[in-house]
């Protein structure tokens, strides 16, 4: 065996989920897990992009800039279907092993890293979760001030983070910290599809959030049915709020019953498995408490998908942003997990909070 | 059971030693992945070689304005520190450094992590990188204090500093058997510089890989490899402060400190699965009003003992 047939053993695949297209993203998580491959933390850490659906103009820039964040040898592929994926997969391996194409890709690539675009842009620029640039806002406060320009350099071309600025907001243990414009999505693991929010942080918290969610193409819609809002769905939501909890084990275990219930046959290890999620103390401490709703918090959303009494409710994206800020960025994360959005059928008009 | 210092000519095969020792880990790690996920034993064993070879082939990757020097140096902070841990540790009758210091040594490159992290959270210039590096920090003061107090414990109580002379102590009774308190806050802590499992949350998927985000090849390698690492020598060196070293029947000296460094490596691997992660701001209250006191009345426990026995 071969170091390249060793290293293939262990792909790993970034999935970026368009609006709608959930059954095709559960599909791609399936079969990677069948062959024994892993899903990307980000996109340094990815082999394959795989898109699942078709994105709309702004989506798409977002995801062509996460594919020149790739390290290399990469491959990337679309699917529109989940039955498309297997075949998709199976090109895009064949792409990563082929040592020519892979050497004419990293020759046509610039030698730079891609320094991205602002944060600033609603319209039609773009920004995804995991960039390099994350302190690319221009309009920052202390950018007008033309005598800074001169003297002090800027790495990168970028404006220094700003400390102490026009947007700098009371920080409640007086730390001052840098202030950050940080696009959260649209490719980002564990995260809703096509949700693009845009937060101020400090330090790692959350001062100030704006969300929106951006679109698929006009002229395709999904064939499959959605995964939201069947049981299926429940622990797809399951899956995702473990994962980013930490929990790996359950979370692998989570997507399988998922799988099995999309594939139309009885999970045997469900019941079992949910009774393990709600007695776990050390889950119920972490989540207690975060994304308080009228019915409940995060953990209490958790125990009726295991249980299937969750009544359906549609989230409004001003919601999203009132209760992520004035969280730090891990409990932002946990709480977006958990109202389990549905952004296939929303609007994209955006919402501010924060001040 | 006396120690001797080995020539220096060891070193590499010490560092070897630690490196397959951490392989290991990471492959029962792996065949533990697979298992949950319903896949064959055999392919998750192979994870860290699959992965070396995946991370080798790969592209370096670096960021607009990226801090260089720093994140290297942080890179390879984290397998540095811990090939600088195992140092003192005795292998049976052999070690690499009879420190006189050795515990406080130990404590000391723990230390040296703190940067670390922080550096390989800083230098990519990118926020979840940074705020891996934030949670790190918010992180280590929680179980930094706790530490150093439980390494006072097995100090005391062999009323020395040198590891040869803390596993000596133990030839009759194990110090685990009267200060688990010790052991137990020990463990959590080489949890924490390890950034695993509970105490993963500055590498965790809340930042999208914290720490990691930004790192591909031989960097990613670098981190993953010092993660380990830093995980072995930490049940190493659990194993011979409270596990009675290289002390047991039959077998010799160095086998035994290499199973009780397994088993408890096997523990800690298998913990990390089974368990969620701590988000950090939590952990601050259950360890400075419940662990710290905890272990500060196991020192004087220890200590009281010492003085009565004397």
């Amino acid at each position: 065996m071969d170091l390249s047939s060793l290293a293939a053993r262990r792909t790993t695949v970034l999935a970026v989920e368009v609006p709608g297209w959930s059954r095709t993203r559960c599909a791609l998580e399936q079969h990677a897990r069948t062959r024994g491959w892993r899903l990307a933390d980000s996109p340094a850490d990815a082999d394959l992009l795989v898109v699942c659906g078709r994105p709309g103009a702004r989506l798409t820039a977002a995801v062509d800039h996460v594919w020149g964040q790739l390290p290399g040898p990469r491959a990337r592929a679309e699917v529109t279907t989940a039955d498309a994926v297997p075949a998709a997969l199976d090109r895009a391996a064949a792409e990563l092993a082929d040592g020519t194409v892979q050497r004419r890709d990293a020759d046509a690539r610039p030698a730079d890293p891609d320094p991205g675009t602002t944060a600033t842009g609603d319209d039609g620029e773009m920004d995804m979760g995991d960039g390099d640039m994350d302190h690319g806002d221009m309009d920052h406060g202390d950018m007008d001030h033309g005598d800074m320009d001169m003297d002090m350099p800027m790495p990168g071309g970028i404006g220094l983070a700003g400390g102490g600025g026009d947007d700098q907001l009371a920080d409640p243990d007086s730390l001052d910290l840098d202030v950050l414009h940080v696009p959260l999505g649209p490719v980002l693991p564990h995260w809703p599809a096509g949700l693009l929010l845009h937060t101020t942080l400090q330090g790692d918290l959350v001062v100030a959030a704006r969300a929106e969610v951006l679109l698929p193409a006009d002229d395709d819609s999904p064939t499959d049915p959605p995964v939201h809002g069947t049981p299926a769905g429940r622990w797809d939501a399951v899956a995702t709020l473990l994962a980013l909890a930490g929990w790996d084990d359950s979370a692998v275990r989570a997507a399988r019953v998922r799988d099995e219930l999309l594939a139309g046959g009885q999970p045997p290890g469900a019941d079992r498995l949910a009774r393990r999620i709600t007695r776990s103390r050390l889950l119920r401490w972490s989540l207690r408490g975060l994304g308080r709703l009228p019915e409940g918090d995060a953990h209490d959303r958790l125990r009726h998908w295991l249980t299937g009494t969750e009544e359906r409710r549609s989230t409004e994206l001003s919601t999203v942003a009132d209760l992520v800020t004035g969280l730090d960025l891990a409990s932002a994360r946990l709480v977006v997990a958990s109202l389990d959005l549905d952004t296939a059928d929303r609007v994209t008009v955006p919402v501010e909070a924060g001040s | 059971m006396t120690v001797t210092e080995v020539s220096a000519g060891w070193v590499p095969v010490a560092a070897a030693l630690l490196l397959v020792v951490a392989a290991a880990a990471a492959s029962l790690d792996g065949a533990l992945a697979a298992r949950s996920a319903g896949q064959p034993l055999g392919g998750g064993l192979l994870t860290p070689v699959a992965e070396t070879a995946r991370l080798f082939g790969q592209r370096r990757r670096t960021t607009v304005a990226a801090d260089l020097p720093l994140q290297r140096i942080g890179t390879a902070g984290l397998l540095t520190a811990a090939l600088l841990m195992v140092a003192v540790v005795p292998f049976g009758r052999w070690t690499v450094a009879d420190l006189t210091v050795g515990v406080v040594w130990f404590n000391a490159m723990d230390v040296l992590v703190w940067a670390a992290v922080w550096l390989a959270g800083w230098g990519p210039n990118s926020a979840h990188p940074l705020v891996g590096g934030y949670r790190f920090l918010a992180q280590a003061l929680s179980y930094e204090l706790p530490l150093m107090f439980a390494l006072t414990a097995p100090a005391v109580a062999a009323g020395s500093l040198r590891l040869g002379d803390v596993v000596a102590a133990q030839s009759g009774l194990w110090f685990v058997v009267w200060m688990p308190v010790a052991f137990a806050v020990f463990c959590v802590a080489v949890a924490g510089f390890s950034v695993w499992g509970p105490l993963g949350a500055p590498a965790g998927a809340t930042t999208a890989g914290g720490v990691f985000v930004e790192a591909a090849g031989v960097d990613r390698w670098l981190l993953s490899v010092g993660r380990y690492a830093l995980l072995t020598a930490g049940a190493a060196f659990g194993a011979t402060a409270f596990l009675g070293g290289g002390h047991g029947p039959l077998l010799p000296a160095w086998l035994w400190l290499l199973v009780k460094t397994a088993a408890l490596l096997a523990v800690l691997v298998a913990l990390r699965r089974r368990l969620p992660v701590v988000r950090p701001e939590q952990l601050a209250a259950p360890a400075w009003l419940v662990a710290l006191p905890l272990v500060l009345l196991q020192v004087l426990v220890v200590s009281v003992v010492v003085v009565v026995q004397a």
